[in-house]
């Protein structure tokens, strides 16, 4: 009886270590996810937007009931070197900050950063944060996933 | 005017691309429109080197390449990471390609069109030159038709008439030696660049030589104050031309009818051939004439080799006749032949029977030879020995009677 139980107790600990042993023990360090430019993209007339040069595309319906408008013509998007998009667009009070999972896109962050409205946003990558600048009005805004640096 | 005006409206519209640009990167805005920008003006200049037409064009360009990688260079990191795969360099070595292949093209197109315009100058000069000596032709010809002058006026329009031929003659040589030089060694690819350039020509030389050749029939046709000399002289004339056009024929078709090249090329050759049949229907006769008036009756021909045959023949039978009769009559009709022949066959005509291929170099000789033969036929036997030894003998016999008398008074 006690030899059973010490036969299944050894079983599981092997397959306890076998397990261990299978999982994502690789992890590669200093990934720079960072996009060189923005991408501006046109929504769809179902408020998808594609991105053919990085390969991502998804739906900003959720985006524009949160800036509570019906559309918009463009929107400038950005990835972070830490691989964090930034999405923002013409008349945008914030820039919202995603992290990228399974097949989600999921909100980090929302950056108020223009109480009327963003005039002529446009994203540059400016190494650990990114530059966020409206040509309408001059304003240049530095931002990370954190919000506002 | 139209596309002179399209290319300053595209300078300047680069111009203020690349002016515009620079002011955003003054600005130091947005990343994106910094590339979008160098993209615009990028793609502006390939439109532009794509549609340049003149070399003025490519100065404009030049100065515009120069200034896109100027307006760029510092931003060579941020388009190096746009344009993956391609670099900012890539882009501007791509434009720098561009340009030499369109300068290529362009020195090439300016200097067809060059040829074309010269070309264009010189037929219309030509046919100006042919339209004068056309008319001159046409006026003394029609002058002698009508002429009720005496003999004298009238050799003196027929020498006019057939000096103004001889001219016309020299100046279409000229134009068929620099349709020659221009045409003889001509390249398939210049055929082809400059038969795309010759379209826009509103004359060409086939049509050129055409109307010569069609000239050249009609005062074969009419003439009627030509004699064999003049006719020759066509022969020789004719014969250069058929040279040239064979030298030249094809290439010419290729480049000024390159959709019927054959059938324009068999069009002329035609000509050349009717030409010739125009010369011949009046030559034969004409030397029959010439050698008649001089007391020469040859036999009939009607072409180059019976023409050869005739004269043999009539030399022959005068060598075999000299030889058998021995008259003073055979050297007259000897010196009567030679004089002939050697002043006006072949000191006049020489040089166009042989060009004309009416008679050979070797014919020439061979006639000379059975001339020597005719010549030592024809000599009489003379007596003047047999009536010297007479007049000797009887001046001995005389002497001897003499003496003998002398002797017979002492």
């Amino acid at each position: 009886m006690l030899k059973n139980h010490i036969t299944a107790l050894a079983s599981c600990v092997a397959l306890l270590f076998g397990a261990t042993a299978c999982g994502p023990a690789l992890v590669i360090q200093n990934v720079d996810y960072s996009q060189p430019v923005e991408s501006v993209l046109s929504p769809a007339s179902d408020h998808s937007v594609q991105d053919l040069r990085y390969a991502v595309s998804f739906s900003i319906q959720s985006i524009l009931e949160e800036e509570g408008v019906d559309s918009v013509s463009e929107i400038r998007l950005i990835r972070g070197h830490k691989g964090y998009y930034f999405v923002t667009a013409s008349g945008f009070s914030n820039v919202y900050v995603f992290e990228p999972g399974e097949s989600e896109l999921q909100l980090k962050t929302i950056i108020n950063v223009a109480e009327e409205g963003l005039g002529q946003p446009a994203f540059n990558q400016r190494g650990d944060h990114i530059e966020l600048i409206d040509r309408a009005t001059g304003q240049t805004t530095l931002v990370t996933e954190e919000g506002i640096r | 005017m139209k596309r002179i005006i399209t290319y300053t409206y595209s300078t300047f519209a680069v111009l203020l691309l690349v002016a515009g640009s620079a002011t955003t990167l003054f600005a130091q805005e947005s990343d994106y429109e910094t590339v979008q920008d160098f993209r615009s003006g990028y793609s502006e200049v390939v439109n532009w080197i794509d549609n340049s037409v003149s070399s003025s064009d490519l100065d404009e360009i030049s100065n515009s390449i120069s200034s896109l990688e100027s307006d760029y260079s510092g931003h060579s990191e941020l388009l190096n990471s746009a344009l993956y795969p391609d670099t900012f360099s890539d882009l501007m070595d791509d434009l720098r390609s561009r340009y030499d292949a369109a300068e290529q093209n362009i020195t090439t197109i300016e200097e067809l069109n060059e040829r074309v315009r010269e070309l264009s100058e010189e037929l219309a000069e030509f046919r100006a030159g042919l339209s004068d000596m056309d008319a001159q032709v046409e006026d003394l010809q029609t002058r002698l038709n009508r002429s009720e002058s005496n003999a004298r006026q009238l050799s003196g329009l027929v020498q006019q008439y057939r000096q103004s031929l001889e001219n016309r003659d020299e100046f279409v040589a000229e134009f068929l030696e620099e349709l020659l030089n221009k045409y003889e060694t001509l390249d398939a690819q210049t055929a082809s660049e400059l038969a795309e350039a010759a379209e826009s020509m509103d004359d060409n030389p086939i049509d050129l030589v055409k109307t010569i050749l069609g000239d050249y029939i009609n005062y074969t046709d009419q003439s009627t104050a030509l004699d064999a000399g003049d006719y020759l002289r066509m022969k020789a004339q004719r014969i250069y031309f058929n040279e040239v056009w064979a030298g030249i024929g094809e290439s010419l078709s290729n480049v000024y009818a390159p959709d019927r090249s054959v059938q324009a090329n068999q069009e002329v050759t035609d000509l050349l051939s009717n030409w010739n049949a125009s010369i011949e229907n009046k030559l034969w006769s004409a030397l029959t004439t010439a050698f008649s008036q001089n007391d020469i009756d040859l036999a009939n021909f009607t072409s180059a080799s019976a023409f050869y045959n005739a004269l043999s023949g009539y030399v022959d039978s005068a060598v075999a006749e000299a030889s058998e009769s021995n008259r003073e009559e055979d050297m007259e009709r000897y010196r009567n032949f030679s004089s002939f022949w050697n002043g006006t066959v072949k000191g006049t005509w020489g040089e166009f029977l042989m060009n004309g291929e009416v008679l050979t170099y070797s014919q020439l000789s061979e006639i000379d030879q059975k001339l020597e033969n005719w010549n030592e036929a024809a000599v009489p036997v003379s007596n003047l020995m047999l009536i010297l030894f007479l007049v000797s003998l009887v001046v001995i016999i005389g002497l001897i009677v003499m003496l003998a008398r002398k002797r017979g008074d002492a």
